[in-house]
């Protein structure tokens, strides 16, 4: 696979899809997890009003020269991750740049917009920032362990590092995933999974946003608009590979939207049932049960 | 030739002329004195040419026109001349040196002094046994005079004890002679050997009464309570020659004396002297007084070169070398440091500090300890390597291991003691340096600068001083007085040419290693530009290091190899010492590297199998037996340069205390040593198994927990060198795990890791650097908000922490890519869970680096705070260029790598086709993910930079804390104990366990030495007891027991 | 007789050094050590003893030629005469230090200088 200039549009076109898709979808979410509470929840287009008022606003202040830059690397993480990731199996339109890597490129560049984030937030010089960013960081790196050694279980198991390759591997019958074809891995990702959404028990990291908004705090306006783009654009992205891997890819559009949507539903299923962890609670978690499972599937790979 | 006879006539008759001088006539009597021993010098110094010109072997001299058994026979050989040059010298110099008391005791003093010189020359010479008893007496009573020329009231007692044991030796030696006599005949001791004593036990317990008695003078261990306190309280230049001169002779004596017992004597020797070698050391280290100590050094090299004359039948022709290799070094060392010694206020060996301000007394001190302790390129460095060969192939393994254990802890408590004299607090020196007691010293150094010269030459291997790159790190020393400016420009100059010069010379792998060395260093060095003055000191030591590094490189046999090992430690210990607060460290960082360059040595020689060294890529050919202890011995020694877990705790001190120039270079350039040095071991070797296991699999292991730990123990510090040396550790591991893969893309890793390493580690260093010599603290939570004060070093700290971190699109990322495709290659798996999570742990120290330092809440006392050097910041900026372009073009030199690595790996190799990169499982094209991430990034910057046109920077208090406005950045800079749940979930982990290891080790030596010098009670009759128990010891594990 | 003489020295021997070994007294050291001395010279005349010959000296009474099989083995004494030179020096080296000795701490107790140890 080699670089066309019409793959621009096309990976404009997959942007714009999943843009919208995520604006509904998460706002669809919260008005279930609204009504599990039995409230009435917010209307379906609020993050569509959100995104353009925030668009909208002008800010006239600034910390500093990362504090600028916090955003534009979050979203740019989130966007690379969309691009360099195979949406659609099958579809040279929505293959997107994925030759510029493999699934390697994908998992490490997951951290872009992280550590990008981390550092524009830390600039603004709000303690909550911080705090907020050791938690995270400290939390998500357990948490992505069992990620990574249950990537690594896959890549073993297909003998590939290619995701297109991978999803390939899977086709022909839903019993061909790897969900059916490599359990233990694919629990290892899950467990995993749920500490990287930022819903309960592990979203603690999020906590200084109550009093008053964690990493973010002292974004607004412009600033925020990027980052609540990325908010809508950066868990499909990492879901996309999650399906890729474990879920048999999609290979048309409302295959797509249906996994995304109930992968994405495993999060919040699990959020509403359990309380919150503390850091350390959630990272000895991780230890006990999800990176042994990791360990077995890589051994027994 | 002079005649034998002359020098000790003359030496005899001026000390009776003496005496007809006027007892005030103090300057005549001096100047005689002088001149006869000057004479005998000149003349020992004539046949020793004379011997080694024309080659002539030695020849006897019969006194009274007869030959043996009617007359004493003198013989006179190049062993015997040598000896007399060594002993007239010290006699002559330390004569200089004693000018003051020798002028006030008058000319009695002087005569017993020349009484003594004589006495010692003759021991060397006489092949009579009665007449070695008779100098041996003249030695007693002449010492017993000289000893009180101290002005230490305590001597007198040294020098009774001395006496008792004296006469307790001398009935055991009249019985032995009388009784050997009786046996055959004879007294000469050639014709005694010849009938090889006829009397069965009789004669061997005759042999045994005279053996033991001139071992006793060699002070051996426990038997030496008496010498150690002749040595702590005789006048230092007397000291001097009873260490030099008098055990040399006893030696010699020995040596002669075991002709007559024949081999079965060499084992009682070899035990007597390994006895005193690892217990004079062990007994050393808990000593407060510096002459005592030397007193402890000076009998355990007596030990080991007894051990050499026990070695005799494996060693034959080629002891003379190798035992006068140690006899000399220590003699020269010896008397130089006893000579020093008298310029130093008090007698604690922190106070050897006063040399501080002294850089040629300093120098001094450096020979002299590196002669003493075996550094090359001295002659006991050559000494030692051929020592320890035969040994070895002998398979007189606990020997060998017992010879590197002492010398580990002689070296521990020599370079303890060179670490106070530069450190401590610096007390006035008692007299000038521009006096003959220095000059004398220098003599010393001189001779042991020669002695190097001349071993090489005589040695089988090359001559190290002969070594480019060695000369010119030592023409450095005499280049000391430049501006540093100065040098450091003809240091990069050196630098670049050789690598110009040589660079056809090396394949990919070593190129690899070459650049680093050569032209990385140089790099470096360009932050030395900022350092004003002369820095002295700093570049023999930083270009020493250097030299050892490429010598290290171009070594193809295992000698060259282990010299400039030994060299490239060395240089980096001078370094190291340098920082601030850096005693401990850098003697840690001594100890750890040492030890582990002893584990080579002994490596080596089971490698070597008898021969002088083995070529390392017959490595490979080990035989089976042996090549499995051959990897793990060198394995250990490459390790403890990496600083794998276990032998890691010397890494973060040396690195965090080093000096701002010098914390790149130990980290980035001199880490890649023990790489490099594994990197020969696994080509040669590949994988070895011992009792089931495999060693490559072990070695797995160490990389992964190194790197696990190593990160782990990063995320908890505070300083922020210490941060980065920690992240060195973990660093290392995941190369050493790279490495242990042994397959194609695993090599591959390594390789990469090493040279990004260097680049991202000597930046960060650099950055780091700066920020504290601006805000003058390594706390990081000291700091604060300095991204606008200084951005250039933000910028350099934040490129290295995506390098290195291994996010795209910078050159971190191949590295990572390239470790995913080597892994999925291998069947270790369970490792890698480890190293899985070491990876983001890794994010957690460098968001904190970078958090803490830049970001945040500025500190008041930092608002003035300006931004790093220029020549600080130069080298950052040319490596942020280089990281940017090896992120675009990896291949550019990875590419050539790859295809050589194909020779060893042959399958795996990855395809470089255009700008993608392809391995078996993946592929990856670093220009497009460049461009892709840079399109969309500046995008969205150039969007927001748009639509923000107007925004201003807002103070700093300006945030929303709570409906509360913060006031002071000490309270509102989130920075200490940054990663405090992860203390509470993992805390456990990193538990000081292998600090307390060593430091129980430490301190149990130290017990042992504590409570076993507790026998040298200072009473004369308990080492009367000593020496008896010693005989009845010796005698009943010796001949006693087998009769 | 040679057998008494030589068992007389060790003997002698062993006594100086029995005495060398307990008494604390420095002159008392020295004594003990010229009776070990003494002991040394006996077996070494001991050693060189011929039964039924003649003092090595050769005048009228034992011409040259019959000199080997009629003296006693010259060596010996020789050594002997040495020897008890060379006793002489060190002993009267250790009578000087104690009395140096004694200047300086008005003891002879060999227990009292312990000063240098370790």
């Amino acid at each position: 696979m080699t670089f066309e200039w019409i793959q621009i549009p096309y990976a404009l076109l997959t942007i714009f899809i999943v843009l919208n898709y995520g604006l509904l979808m998460t706002a669809l979410i919260a008005k279930i997890a609204a009504r599990v509470g039995r409230r009435h929840g917010i209307p379906i287009w609020q993050n569509y009003a959100d995104l353009v008022k925030n668009y909208g606003l002008r800010s006239s202040i600034t910390h500093g020269v990362m504090f600028y830059m916090g955003p534009v690397f979050r979203l740019t993480g989130g966007v690379g991750l969309l691009l360099f990731v195979p949406t659609i199996y099958g579809s040279v339109m929505f293959s997107n740049l994925s030759f510029a890597g493999d699934l390697i490129l994908a998992l490490y560049f997951v951290f872009f917009g992280t550590l990008g984030m981390a550092l524009g937030a830390a600039e603004s010089g709000h303690p909550y920032s911080a705090i907020g960013i050791t938690r995270g960081l400290s939390q998500v790196t357990m948490a992505e362990l069992p990620l990574a050694l249950a990537v690594f279980a896959v890549a073993l198991h297909y003998q590939t590092l290619s995701i297109t390759e991978i999803v390939a591997a899977q086709q022909g019958g839903f019993l061909n995933w790897t969900l059916f074809t490599n359990p233990l891995a694919v629990a290892a990702a899950m467990l995993a999974f749920l500490g990287s959404m930022m819903r309960p028990p592990f979203d603690v990291v999020l906590a200084p946003q109550e009093i008053p908004i964690g990493p973010p705090t002292e974004y607004h306006s412009s600033y925020l608009a990027l980052m609540q783009t990325n908010r809508v654009l950066f868990p499909i992205a990492k879901i996309v590979v999650y399906m890729n891997l474990f879920f048999g890819g999609a290979t048309s559009w409302p295959e797509f939207f249906i996994k995304v949507f109930l992968i994405y539903m495993v999060s919040v299923l699990v959020g509403v049932v359990f309380p919150r962890f503390r850091v350390e609670q959630s990272i000895r978690w991780f230890m006990i049960w999800a990176v042994p499972i990791g360990i077995l599937a890589i051994v027994l790979a | 030739m002079v005649s034998a006879i002359y020098p000790l006539a003359a030496a005899l008759a001026s000390a009776f002329l003496l005496g007809l001088l006027h007892e005030r006539q103090r300057a005549p009597a001096y100047a005689i004195t002088l001149g006869v021993l000057g004479f005998m010098t000149l003349t020992a110094a004539s046949w020793v040419w004379g011997f080694a010109q024309t080659g002539q072997a030695g020849f006897e001299i019969y006194t009274a026109g007869v030959a043996p058994p009617f007359a004493i026979s003198l013989r006179l050989g190049l062993a015997e001349a040598s000896l007399m040059l060594l002993i007239n010298l010290t006699g002559l110099l330390s004569a200089i040196h004693l000018q003051a008391p020798l002028l006030a005791h008058g000319r009695r003093a002087m005569a017993v002094l020349l009484i003594a010189v004589m006495a010692l020359g003759g021991l060397v010479m006489t092949r009579d046994l009665f007449n070695l008893f008779v100098f041996i007496e003249l030695i007693v009573i002449a010492t017993g005079g000289l000893v009180l020329l101290s002005d230490d009231p305590r001597a007198v007692v040294a020098g009774f004890k001395y006496l008792i044991i004296s006469q307790l030796v001398t009935v055991f030696l009249l019985i032995g002679i009388i009784f050997a006599y009786h046996g055959t005949g004879t007294l000469n001791i050639d014709g005694m050997a010849m009938t090889t004593m006829g009397l069965a036990s009789g004669g061997a317990l005759a042999f045994f009464l005279m053996f033991i008695a001139v071992v006793i003078e060699t002070k051996p261990f426990p038997a030496n309570g008496w010498a150690l306190d002749i040595y702590e309280s005789a006048h230092p230049a007397f000291a001097a020659i009873f260490s030099a001169a008098s055990a040399a002779a006893a030696l010699f004596a020995v040596d002669k004396l075991l002709l007559i017992g024949g081999s079965d004597w060499l084992p009682i020797a070899t035990g007597i002297g390994i006895l005193s070698f690892v217990g004079a050391n062990l007994l050393a280290l808990p000593q407060t007084n510096d002459r005592r100590l030397l007193g402890y050094s000076s009998i355990a090299q007596t030990g080991l070169v007894l051990v050499v004359l026990g070695q005799r039948d494996l060693l034959g022709d080629h002891t003379l070398y190798v035992a006068g290799g140690l006899l000399l070094a220590n003699a020269v060392a010896k008397a130089g440091l006893f000579w020093l010694s008298d310029l130093i206020p008090k007698r604690e060996p922190a106070a050897w500090a006063a040399l501080r301000h002294h850089p040629l007394a300093l120098f001094a001190f450096a020979t002299l300890l590196a002669l003493l302790v075996g550094l090359p390129p001295f002659p006991s460095f050559y000494a030692k390597w051929d020592l320890v060969h035969p040994l070895a192939d002998a398979g007189r393994l606990w020997l060998l291991g017992l010879i590197l254990f002492g010398t580990l802890l002689e070296a521990g408590y020599l370079f303890r003691w060179f670490g106070y004299s530069l450190k401590r607090e610096a007390p006035a020196l008692t007299g000038s340096l521009v006096s003959p007691r220095f000059g004398v010293v220098l003599v010393a150094v001189a001779a042991a600068w020669l002695l190097a010269l001349l071993w090489g030459e005589l040695s089988v291997h090359d001559n190290l001083l002969l070594a480019v790159p060695l000369a010119f790190a030592l023409a450095f020393l005499a280049l000391d007085w430049l501006p540093a400016r100065v040098k450091n420009a003809l240091a990069i100059t050196g630098l670049v040419a050789y690598f110009a010069l040589t660079y056809t010379d090396y394949d990919p792998l070593r190129m690899i290693f070459a650049v680093i060395f050569l032209l990385g260093s140089a790099l470096t060095m360009l932050a030395g530009f900022d350092v004003q003055g002369r820095r002295p000191g700093f570049y023999p030591s930083v270009m020493l290091m250097l030299a050892g590094l490429i010598m290290l490189i171009r070594a193809t046999d295992s000698f060259a190899f282990f010299a400039a090992w030994e060299v490239l430690t060395i240089g980096s210990y001078f370094l190291i010492l340098r920082g601030k607060r850096s005693e401990p460290h850098a003697l840690s960082y001594l100890l750890f590297s040492f030890g582990g360059a002893l584990a080579m040595l002994a490596g080596f020689a089971l490698a070597a199998q008898g021969a002088p060294s083995i070529e390392l890529v017959a490595l490979a050919q080990v035989a089976e037996s042996v090549a499995p202890w051959v990897f793990l011995l060198l394995a250990i020694g490459f390790m403890t340069k990496t600083a794998a877990i276990g032998l890691h705790i010397w890494l973060p001190g040396a690195h965090a205390e080093a000096e701002l120039d010098v914390s790149p270079m130990v980290s980035g350039i001199l880490l890649k040593a023990g790489l490099y040095g594994l990197m020969v071991l696994l080509l040669a070797m590949g994988t070895q198994r011992l009792a089931g296991v495999d060693l490559v699999d072990l070695l797995l292991w160490i990389g992964a927990l190194t790197a696990f730990l190593g990160n782990l123990m990063a995320i908890f510090q505070e300083d922020a060198k210490r941060l980065l040396a920690y992240s060195s550790i973990g660093q290392m591991g995941y190369a050493i795990f790279g490495l242990a893969l042994m397959n194609h893309l695993g090599w591959l890793m390594a390789l990469m890791f090493v040279i990004n390493h260097y680049i991202y580690k000597s930046m960060l260093f650099l950055a780091v650097g700066g920020v504290a010599r601006r805000t003058g603290t390594r706390q990081m939570f000291l700091m604060g908000g300095l991204i606008t004060l200084m951005p250039l070093s933000f910028i350099a700290v934040m490129i290295g922490i995506i390098a290195m971190s291994g996010v795209p699109p910078l050159s971190g990322f191949g590295g990572r890519w390239i470790f995913y495709n080597a892994i999925l290659a291998t069947d270790a798996r369970l490792p890698i869970a480890l190293i899985f999570l070491s990876g983001p742990i890794a994010f957690l120290y460098l968001f904190r680096l970078i958090h803490t330092i830049f970001l945040g809440q500025l500190k008041d006392e930092h608002r003035q705070v300006k931004e790093a050097p220029f020549w600080i910041l130069l080298p950052q900026m040319i490596y942020v260029a280089i990281l940017i372009v090896a992120a675009l073009v990896p291949g550019l030199l990875l590419r050539h790598v790859d295809q050589y690595l194909t020779e060893f790996f042959p399958f795996g190799a990855l395809n470089w086709e255009g700008l993608r990169i392809t391995s078996d499982f993946g592929y990856w094209n670093p220009v497009a993910i460049m461009l892709t991430i840079g399109v969309i990034f500046m995008l969205l910057l150039s969007w927001l930079l748009f639509v923000n046109r107007r925004a201003q920077k807002v103070k700093q208090f300006n945030i929303v804390f709570s409906a509360e406005r913060p006031y002071r950045p000490e309270t509102t800079h989130f920075a200490w104990n940054f990663f405090a749940p992860y203390r509470k979930a993992m805390g456990f982990l990193v538990q000081p366990l292998v600090t307390r290891f060593w430091d129980l080790i430490t301190q149990t030596l130290h017990g042992i030495g504590e409570m076993t010098r507790r026998i040298y009670n200072g009473n004369a009759q308990t080492y009367a007891f000593h020496l008896i128990g010693f005989v009845v010891v010796v005698f009943l594990l010796g001949p006693g027991g087998t009769a | 007789m040679v057998f008494i003489a030589m068992a007389a020295g060790f003997i002698l021997i062993l006594i100086g050094f029995y005495g060398a070994l307990t008494n604390r007294n420095l002159l008392r050291m020295i004594v003990s050590f010229t009776l070990a001395d003494t002991g040394v010279h006996i077996v070494l005349v001991a050693v060189g003893a011929l039964p039924g010959r003649t003092a090595p000296i050769l005048d009228a009474s034992v011409p040259v030629a019959e000199a080997v099989t009629r003296i006693v083995d010259p060596v010996p004494q020789a050594l002997v005469l040495t020897a008890i030179v060379i006793g002489l020096g060190v002993t009267t080296l250790m009578l000087a230090y104690a009395y140096r000795l004694f200047a300086q701490k008005g003891t002879l107790d060999i227990a009292k200088f312990t000063e240098l140890k370790w």
